[in-house]
């Protein structure tokens, strides 16, 4: 049934937003991170949607695309430069006395994270028409 | 005799069944607010419905002429349920929005106005449901006879 696919859709658009929402925390926590993995400075994520159509669908379909939910196709990495601070006395500093600190812009953080919550909202509101419809149909 | 007495509620079924699935390909559009490439689509109701119309009427026509009687459940078909439960070719009428604004990353999904249009079709998706409950009513009073009798719902 159709109401049951519209909750099945907007409960992966919320999951992917949670999960970007995720990146977000992540990023802000770790803005001051000299060492991330590797002993490399840690570098900003950012996850990268993909609409998939539902499961019980033929996915190669052209005419389902506008039945698809959303997934996270994967989480990349920023490729921005880092940010370099003198900071002789600490321990990860180079001969230079440079300190290689993490590419993390938090004014980009915070508007991705406005972005995500209203996503979410959006689709929570779905998520909601969707169930109200649902049990309307049941007092018919 | 030709009419049933679903012949009204067939009718309701599909309306129903319509605007539950343009909900269904709404809910993709605002779950897709943020996907790159994405493009917005949505239901065109109208043609949608009027196509289930005429080939849903089809059917019982060549039912009567095969058994005779419509309301007997002698033929698999009366009790066939559509595979996705959206009535007709309703997955030929979901077009492309054509007129919104495209982003950097090749999304067209506008939020707001999907999420009007979302709570445009809620409404007129309730309002079916409660012609629907009206129409049951209806016929409850000609058979009972009686308008206190038990009805359909509110």
């Amino acid at each position: 049934m159709s109401l049951f696919g519209s909750l099945a859709i907007s409960g992966s658009g919320m999951s992917a937003e949670s999960e970007r929402l995720s990146a977000v925390a992540s990023n802000i926590a770790n803005a001051n991170s000299a060492v991330g993995g590797g002993g490399q400075p840690y570098r900003a994520r950012e996850v990268v949607f993909q609409a998939v159509a539902p499961q019980d669908d033929a996915s190669d379909d052209p005419s389902s695309i506008g039945m698809a939910g959303v997934k996270v196709a994967g989480i990349v990495e920023s490729d921005a430069p880092t940010h370099t601070v003198y900071d002789p006395s600490s321990s990860f500093a180079d001969s230079n006395g440079n300190v290689q600190m993490p590419n993390v812009n938090p004014v980009d953080e915070m508007v991705n994270m406005i972005s995500a919550q209203q996503d979410y909202q959006a689709n929570l509101e779905a998520f909601n028409v969707a169930k109200t419809l649902a049990m309307r149909t049941l007092t018919i | 005799m030709a009419a049933t007495i679903d012949t009204g509620l067939d009718f309701f079924r599909q309306v129903l069944a319509l605007r539950a699935y343009r909900q269904e390909i709404l809910s993709a559009d605002i779950s897709n607010a943020s996907t790159p490439g994405f493009k917005a689509v949505d239901l065109d109701f109208a043609s949608a419905l009027s196509a289930a119309n005429t080939s849903s009427r089809r059917l019982p026509a060549e039912a009567s002429t095969k058994s005779g009687r419509v309301w007997l459940v002698d033929d698999a078909r009366q009790m066939k349920v559509p595979e996705t439960g959206v009535p007709g070719e309703a997955d030929s009428f979901v077009k492309y929005q054509a007129d919104g604004e495209v982003t950097l990353d090749g999304n067209s999904v506008d939020l707001d106005e999907e999420k009007v249009t979302a709570a445009a079709n809620a409404v007129q998706y309730e309002a079916a449901a409660t012609f629907t409950s009206q129409t049951i009513r209806m016929l409850m009073i000609a058979i009972t006879g009686s308008g206190s009798a038990q009805s359909g719902g509110s």
